[in-house]
């Protein structure tokens, strides 16, 4: 549901076809989420039933036209009305780490902990290459809108962070319960 | 450039014998960043002890570029630590008598050198992490961020073969963190090795690598790229 309204952003600043409008979309938030043509396009069909986008034709040589696509004034009302608006959903605990917590047999603890382990250690190296691509990020010339990837990858970062907080935590109260029994 | 052979410290505790440190073996290359992470009481501030020169190892072996940092006196060992190694830490340590360009000098001022021949360079040093406008004032009139960089000058004054970090940013919100956490990023491109000691995974993640230590032991060693 948020892609159509990344969608409607990108389009809100130029007018494109769907081609460039996946680069876009994938320069601006594409280490975070990907998507593809076939998202794209099926996208553009229900914006374009919703009346918040139209596209013209524009002929090529011996190709179809290409759909150049733009924001109707409905679809800008859309987008500012939906900026304005702040997330009621906070971030949904359903990470499959936590289902499989769920399903493990917490009376024998050593599998358990041994899966936190391994998860961790698989957190911090996400968050060595993803500081490391930041450090490089930071490091090129600025363009408008690098702060917003910037932005992006901290909050990757905080993210991971909290993950291995919260495993560290269940660690220690998994090893308090081994030993209170 | 920095070797562990079986290094192990023992202390007593009252009545208890604490293994702060059991047979760690290691070597951290020239160049390299390394981040050291572990809960408290892992073993990880008797790691920087042993490879900063402040503590001697129960049993095994510690060398600084070749040179052993064991079984040595203590004025050996001070001797060692003045010239081959810069300290950072998260409460800064500077004196707040001394302006920056005096903090940043002090570990040559010690050394008997006339704070005119050193002063050039800890200006120099001053104006690369940014704070030229600074030189002259004291502890007191700087942010936190700015003693932090005062702090980075004045442990790299004398050259040192390897930068120690201790909680660099324990103590800076994480904007001005991310600042420090640059400047030492660049330090480690243009060839410095160092060492840093954290809790905390964020900071930790800078290193090009990054050993976790647990009992005293290491428990866990990863290299950006996948080589551990």
């Amino acid at each position: 549901m948020s892609v159509k309204y990344a969608m409607l952003g990108i389009l809100a600043q130029k007018d494109l076809h769907g081609y460039e409008l996946k680069s876009s979309f994938d320069e601006k938030v594409g280490d975070f989420w990907s998507l593809n043509y076939g998202q794209i396009y099926s996208t553009l069909d229900r914006l374009e039933q919703d009346e918040l986008v139209s596209h013209d034709r524009q002929a090529q040589d011996k190709r179809p036209d290409k759909k150049i696509y733009s924001i109707t004034p409905k679809g800008k009302k859309e987008l500012e009305e939906w900026l304005a608006t702040p997330v009621t959903k906070v971030r949904a605990l359903r990470d499959e780490f936590f289902i499989k917590l769920v399903f493990m047999d917490k009376r024998n603890p050593a599998p358990v902990l041994e899966l936190i382990e391994k998860q961790k250690t698989l957190y911090l190296k996400q968050m060595n290459q993803l500081t490391h691509q930041k450090v490089a990020h930071k490091k090129q010339p600025k363009k408008h809108d690098s702060l917003t990837t910037e932005l992006l990858m901290d909050a990757g970062l905080f993210h991971a962070e909290a993950d291995i907080k919260w495993l560290t935590l269940c660690e220690s109260k998994i090893k308090s319960m081994m030993k209170n029994k | 450039m920095i070797e562990l052979k079986n290094a192990s410290k023992k202390y007593q505790q009252g009545a208890r014998e604490v293994h702060a440190l059991r047979d760690v073996s290691l070597s951290i290359k020239k160049g390299e960043f390394l981040s050291v992470m572990g809960a408290s009481g892992s073993g990880k501030s008797t790691f920087l002890n042993l490879i900063g020169g402040l503590d001697q190892p129960s049993s095994g072996e510690i060398f600084i570029d070749g040179i052993p940092l064991h079984g040595i006196s203590d004025d050996e060992l001070t001797l060692i630590r003045r010239r081959r190694v810069g300290f950072i830490f998260q409460f800064f340590n500077l004196l707040p008598i001394l302006t920056a360009a005096e903090n940043v000098s002090l570990p040559l001022l010690l050394e008997g050198t006339p704070y005119s021949e050193i002063k050039p360079k800890a200006i120099k040093l001053l104006e690369q992490v940014g704070l030229s406008e600074r030189t002259e004032h004291r502890p007191e009139q700087l942010s936190g961020g700015e003693m932090q960089r005062v702090a980075i000058s004045r442990a790299l004054i004398s050259n040192p073969a390897v930068l120690l970090a201790d909680e660099p940013t324990g103590n800076l919100d994480s904007h001005t963190s991310e600042e420090i956490f640059m400047l030492l990023k660049n330090l480690h491109e243009q060839g410095q090795t160092i060492v840093m000691v954290t809790h905390d995974p964020r900071a930790a993640a800078y290193g090009s690598r990054i050993v976790t230590l647990k009992d005293g032991m290491v428990s866990e060693d990863i290299s950006l790229g996948g080589r551990a």
